[in-house]
């Protein structure tokens, strides 16, 4: 679910943007340093939502550009535990579902968190939810409902092997183990 | 960087998207310095195909307001807006201890108000252009 965060930042407005109103060019400093970036607990920021307060302009000994204290609002997705969502299937492999919200990524339900009893089509790639001697399949592409069981946010790397996976600052672990939850085409 | 307050309201996937659409991301992305981003678009495509796509003010207003004769919770009640559940498996699954808490007759009325008071989803409309389409190719 999408939920509002009131943040205090202080702004460097960079000299070539001060021809542009000043609201305007704190939108632009704001938009640059947050949207599609994942704060830590506070979630994945999605967009402005607006501005508060701007203080200050003060001009550092040096610096050719004005800084402001500026409070504002964002708009970020945190979806909740317990939170059900709807999702596309982007990949199977053994070691469970991988599912996108188109502007998130980074939602994995494991093994062991599928309809039961599920097993993997070694041939097709596919998880088959073996249900009253049905075989049913998880094609790619198709809508998935799933819980959110955990958001992680895993710590930034130090050191990373060359052929490991794109870190993600934000992970969520689904859950579609329940009546309702699964592919969405399933239970309409 | 600092965090006045984490948590300042919830917002339904209908107000996100109006105000994703005030912004003009349902234009695309043109690039121009200050105007609608990339990764706004992407959230707005994927709010439009949901139910949130065909709601608007009035209809969500009037459906909360409705809702709140269940005893739900504010989370519950926005997630029904966000969800629009038709069936009763769907609302046994937004619903905490659905079992205790509604009635399965309580749970057949809310599924009727929330057919009654949202709109349909607008993924039958897509259907049924795709299905337009490739007739139209195999014509």
């Amino acid at each position: 679910m999408f939920m509002l965060s009131l943040l205090r930042d202080t702004l460097r407005i960079p000299p070539h943007n001060l021809s542009i109103p000043l609201l305007d060019a704190i939108r632009v400093q704001i938009q640059n340093i947050y949207l599609d970036k994942v704060i830590k607990e506070l979630g994945l920021c999605v967009t402005l939502y607006d501005i508060r307060s701007i203080e200050g302009g003060f001009v550092f000994p040096g610096d050719g550009a004005p800084t402001f204290t500026v409070d504002f609002g964002l708009v970020m997705f945190r979806p909740f535990v317990g939170e059900v969502l709807v999702g596309k299937l982007k990949k199977c492999d053994k070691t469970g579902l991988h599912i996108s919200l188109g502007f998130f990524d980074d939602i994995h339900v494991p093994e062991h968190l599928l309809q039961q009893p599920s097993t993997f089509d070694e041939e097709e790639k596919l998880w088959v939810w073996k249900y009253q001697g049905n075989d049913m399949f998880m094609d790619l592409d198709e809508d998935v409902r799933f819980r959110v069981l955990q958001v992680k946010y895993p710590p930034i790397p130090v050191e990373q092997d060359k052929d490991a996976k794109p870190f993600a600052p934000m992970e969520i672990i689904g859950d579609t183990n329940a009546d309702g939850l699964g592919l969405v085409s399933w239970w309409s | 960087m600092k965090i006045l307050e984490a948590n300042a309201g919830l917002l339904s996937n209908f107000e996100v998207l109006d105000l994703l659409r005030s912004r003009g991301a349902d234009k695309g992305f043109l690039g121009a310095v200050g105007a609608v981003t990339p990764s706004e678009c992407k959230v707005y495509d994927y709010l439009v195909q949901s139910p949130a796509g065909t709601q608007t003010r009035e209809k969500v207003q009037d459906f909360l307001k409705e809702a709140e004769q269940y005893s739900l919770t504010k989370a519950e009640r926005l997630q029904a807006s966000n969800i629009r559940p038709i069936s009763a498996v769907e609302v046994h699954l937004i619903v905490e201890d659905c079992d205790e808490r509604l009635s399965s007759a309580m749970v057949d009325r809310f599924v009727g108000s929330v057919e009654e008071k949202l709109p349909p989803p607008p993924e039958q409309s897509d259907e049924t252009a795709e299905q337009g389409e490739t007739e139209m190719e195999t014509e």
